[in-house]
């Protein structure tokens, strides 16, 4: 029996023990560090007077008193209707699109799906700049409205909460539709079959059978837009500051940047945001939770799609005119006024030019944004990733002691806003005695903070679906933990690894709430540097620069694209 | 040599799952672990795996001492030298046939030829030569389960495992699947654990069957003395359809609820009261006044209640001597018909009542 001898030729158990312990110890610290110091720093200074790094402050509980002062209560109210609003229209607008493109005999559902998909990655200052442009007392709808068509009433004004509202729910309705997108292609179809045999019409077993079954998905989805609503910093800054519409995001901005400065109650407005948004993150993963057990089953069916019959041109109407607003006629505009020497409402009485495009490439100041931003998100995307993996293994695989405080820490910045993150991060460096403030490395950090949930349950959300079986089978055909972790677990999650990075490296690609404490000259990002261009009233070197970077991130998906389809005829 | 078990126990908090099983299995044995869902089986067959850290007890596998949590010892599923096959298979998806089964040798550092003979032979042995380079999900159920089954017996390991391994495949298939594994295990000459809720795997491959209940073994035995010879109610059931009969002592022997004298087979003395255990196939069923008297032969008169028409033969319920007893019989009778049941006292095994 010579097979005895060759299956006994084990090594390393130890090793790999020590190997995955010295792992755990690691990843446990950079999460601690990550996600508790900027949270901690902004507890600390929330009981000072003085801004970060000042040695004269001392310690206090008025920044909470203030809290309770006209102005702030006056931006919560603001900030929670805004958020209720904006979420209220994109669960409607985004259920009804997912409705009208998968349920019913709508022409072109791949189309759609793929123009919603880009409108997703749409970054949300680029489509509030767009919309500034138009709706702007003086922008192209009051020119249309008043000189092209001679009406004197009526005018729109973007600079206005319902102008947040707007450009919000336009970004914000591809979120909705790509969340519940799921449930409705994979909800099991014998309910609504049995609906129909039991003699109800479609329309009928659409309102009583199928969006009730949705009802946990569409209330997750509910919470998760309001918390994007009010957590949101672009929109709210670019269009209410000079619209005097303040929300806790954009004032807490304010106290940091405009005098009079308060680092203090910007730091317990933070908080008191991040209390509001943590809630609500709670809330959320109770309702997934609960609603896991019930409806979807996973066997997709195909139900016999409803006849639109003649209200097939609303349904054309809705779906384009949607696509239309968020994505379409942005970008329009945004080519329009990056030709434009000055801009003019009026294409005919425009002076157009290359000097938009021509500046930007001549520019080093921009070059240097670009290489900053592929760095970040390079870079960063690939450490959001990586620690993303070892959390998911740690918490749902390995279980050692202590995993369960790993796996509340790596969630909490779920309920962190990025403004509120970037606040927390100034008072934390302004004490530790490292060289990170105004370097790429803490824009880094700060991203990689805010998205690491975003790469734990994209990652986790596969490992759980991994039979324990098939890592207990490689232990018992003689592989270590380790060794099992990099043949078996590694290989089955790799396509989620892959979709977290391509998640993480879109995202850090347009982050800008989280950088805009936090950025110095040299490590502007792209995000920042159109915000920059477009505080200065520059109009034409914002859009060509916006342009530009759209261009880039729908070439980056159409690359992914291909490669995922490419990969998949393996 | 073989494995060895001794007062093993595994608790989940303060919930026992397996509370003080003991038991040897030699080389070559085949020995079933049998019991209803949630007693433990699973849980006892994992601890010898390695894959579940026991709390208390020993176990040995070959010889050699594998998990004694009193002394600090536990070593670990990837050097136990065993071959497991799961309930789900566990065939690795990402991998082809080929690969699967190469696994244990390959992370062990056997040479490339070496494995590649190995793993021809292994493939051989489960009929699965024409597929080794297939993907899992090109396969039947019944094909992974031969992966399996090959990935489990490669590099010759010391014992085999099973967990349920036929529960996830048809009627049919489990038949023919359950003369493979017997075979194969018979060839290795290894001992090899088996755990199931299906009395017929467990009696048709076994040479012991271990009978658990809430985490206890309640009775071990070769599957004829477990099925002839049950040791309690709960075993007399578990193991095959019986018919129990109600049972007091009467003089020297004992008599059913209605005072009909009983026969009993030989066995271990009762208490004052019994049940007396019968199958339905030991059960003569006689028309109303047929009366054949024999000695050592119980004669009760009842009335069929039930009667289920199954092919070979017709099952029948009986009311007789205070019990409801099923018994087997080509004859075609009507339901509320008089018979008289012939039970020869060989047949009549007691057991104790609670
Ligand atoms: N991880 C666990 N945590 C708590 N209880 C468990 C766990 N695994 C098994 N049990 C309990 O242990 C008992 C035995 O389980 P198991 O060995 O799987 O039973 P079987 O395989 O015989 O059906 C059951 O009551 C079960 O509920
Ligand atoms: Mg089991």
């Amino acid at each position: 029996m010579t097979g005895i001898a060759k299956r006994a030729g084990t090594r390393g158990g130890a090793a790999s023990e020590r190997i995955l312990h010295g792992l755990y110890l690691l990843t446990f610290a950079a999460v601690l560090a990550l996600v508790m110091l900027p949270i901690s720093a902004l507890i600390y200074g929330s009981f000072r007077t003085s801004a970060p790094g000042e040695p004269v402050g001392e310690w206090t509980l008025r920044n909470y008193e203030n809290l309770a002062s006209q102005g702030v209560l006056n931006s919560m109210w603001t900030t929670l209707w805004i958020g209720l609003v904006s979420a209220a229209f994109c669960i409607i607008l985004g259920t009804a699109l997912a409705l009208v493109v998968h349920r019913t005999d709508f022409r072109w559902p791949r189309l759609m799906t793929t123009l919603i998909g880009l409108a997703f990655y749409f970054p949300s200052f680029i489509v509030a700049m767009a919309w500034i442009i138009m709706g702007s007392p003086g922008g192209v709808v009051n020119a249309v409205l008043g000189d092209l068509l001679g009406l004197e009433w009526p005018r729109v004004d973007i600079y206005s909460a319902f102008g947040i509202v707007f450009v919000s729910v336009l970004h914000q309705v591809p979120f909705v539709y790509l969340t519940v997108r799921g449930p409705i292609i994979h909800m099991d179809a014998s309910y609504e079959e049995a609906a129909r045999a039991a003699g109800a019409t479609p329309m009928t077993v659409m309102r009583r059978v199928t969006l009730p079954l949705l009802g946990y998905s569409l209330a997750s989805s509910f919470i998760l837009v309001f918390v994007l609503s009010i957590e949101q910093f672009a929109v709210p800054a670019l269009i209410g500051i000079p619209g005097r519409v303040t929300m806790l995001a954009t004032q807490l901005y304010l106290l940091v940047r405009f005098s009079p400065v308060d680092y203090g109650l910007a730091a317990a407005i933070g908080l008191a945001l991040s209390a509001i948004t943590g809630a609500a993150i709670w809330a959320q993963r109770r309702i997934t939770r609960a609603g896991r057990l019930t409806t979807v089953t996973g066997k997709a069916g195909r139900v016999a799609p409803i006849p639109l019959g003649r209200w097939r041109w609303a349904a054309n109407l809705f779906c384009f005119g949607f696509i239309s607003l968020a994505l379409l006629l942005p970008m329009v505009i945004l080519i329009y006024t990056s030709l434009l020497r000055w801009f003019t409402a009026n294409p005919f009485a425009g002076m157009y030019t290359w000097r938009n495009y021509v500046f930007m490439w001549e520019s080093d100041s921009t070059w240097q944004s670009l290489w900053n931003t592929l760095i970040v998100s390079g870079v960063g995307a690939v450490m959001g990733v990586t620690l993303g993996l070892m959390c998911s293994y740690f918490t749902l695989r390995l279980r050692p002691k202590g995993h369960g405080w790993l796996d509340l820490l790596v969630v909490l910045p779920f309920g962190v806003p990025g403004i509120v993150l970037g606040l927390g991060l100034l008072w934390a460096y302004a004490f530790l005695p490292l060289p990170l403030y105004g370097t790429i490395a803490v824009i880094i950090v700060a991203f990689v903070t805010r998205f690491l949930p975003y790469a734990t349950e994209t990652v986790g959300g596969q490992m759980v679906q991994i039979d324990r079986s098939l890592e207990e089978a490689a232990w018992v055909g003689g592989a270590n933990r380790l060794r099992a972790a990099q043949r078996i677990i590694l290989p089955l999650i790799a396509p989620s690894v892959q979709g977290a990075y391509f998640l993480l490296f879109m995202a850090f690609f347009r982050e800008i709430s989280a950088a805009i404490l936090l950025y110095s000259a040299n490590t502007k990002v792209i995000s920042i540097s159109i915000w920059a261009f477009f505080e200065q009233a520059n109009w034409g070197q914002a859009s060509a620069l916006s342009v530009a970077t759209t261009f880039v991130i729908f070439a980056i998906l159409l690359v992914i694209g291909w490669l995922v389809s490419a990969g998949r005829r393996f | 040599m073989g494995i060895s078990v001794t007062d093993l126990s595994k608790h989940y908090g303060p919930v026992a799952a397996i509370g003080g099983v003991s038991f040897e299995i030699a080389d070559g044995e085949f020995v079933s672990l049998l019991g209803p869902s949630g007693c433990g089986k699973t849980t006892t067959l994992r601890c010898i795996a390695g894959l579940e850290h026991a709390t208390g007890g020993r176990i040995s596998i070959g010889g050699r001492l594998v998990s004694a949590p009193a002394e600090g010892l536990l070593v670990p599923a990837h050097e136990r030298q065993i071959g497991m096959v799961f309930q789900s298979y566990a065939v690795w998806p990402h991998m082809s046939v080929r690969q699967n089964v190469a696994f244990p040798l390959s992370v062990r550092g056997v040479s490339a030829a070496d494995c590649a003979s190995q793993v021809a032979e292994a493939l051989r042995v489960v009929g699965l030569e024409h597929l080794a380079d297939r993907h899992p999900s090109q396969l039947s159920g019944g094909q992974q389960q031969r992966v399996a089954l090959a990935r489990a017996i490669i590099g010759s390991p010391a014992v085999l495992l099973f967990d349920e391994p036929l529960s996830n495949l048809d009627a049919k298939l489990r038949e023919g699947m359950r003369g493979e594994i017997h075979r194969l295990q018979r060839r290795l000459g290894i001992a090899a654990v088996y755990v199931t809720h299906d009395r017929e795997e467990a009696l048709s491959m076994s040479d012991r069957v271990i009978v658990m209940e809430q985490g206890r073994i309640v009775q071990v035995g070769t599957p004829r003395d477990l099925y002839r010879r049950p040791r309690s109610r709960f075993v007399a059931d578990f193991v095959g359809k019986v018919g129990l009969i109600a049972l007091h002592r009467q003089g020297d022997g004992w008599a059913s609820t209605d005072g009909t004298a009983i026969l009993v087979a030989p066995g271990e003395p009762c208490g004052p009261t019994a049940l007396g255990a019968v199958r339905p196939e030991n059960i003569r069923l006689l028309r109303g006044g047929e009366v054949a008297a024999a000695p050592e032969v119980n004669l009760l008169s009842g009335i069929v209640t039930e009667a289920q028409y199954l092919g070979p033969f017709t099952e029948y319920v009986v009311d007789a001597a205070g019990a409801s007893l099923r018994a087997f019989a080509q004859m075609d009778l009507p339901v509320g018909a008089p018979v008289t049941l012939g039970i020869a006292a060989e047949h009549l095994v007691l057991v104790p009542d609670a």
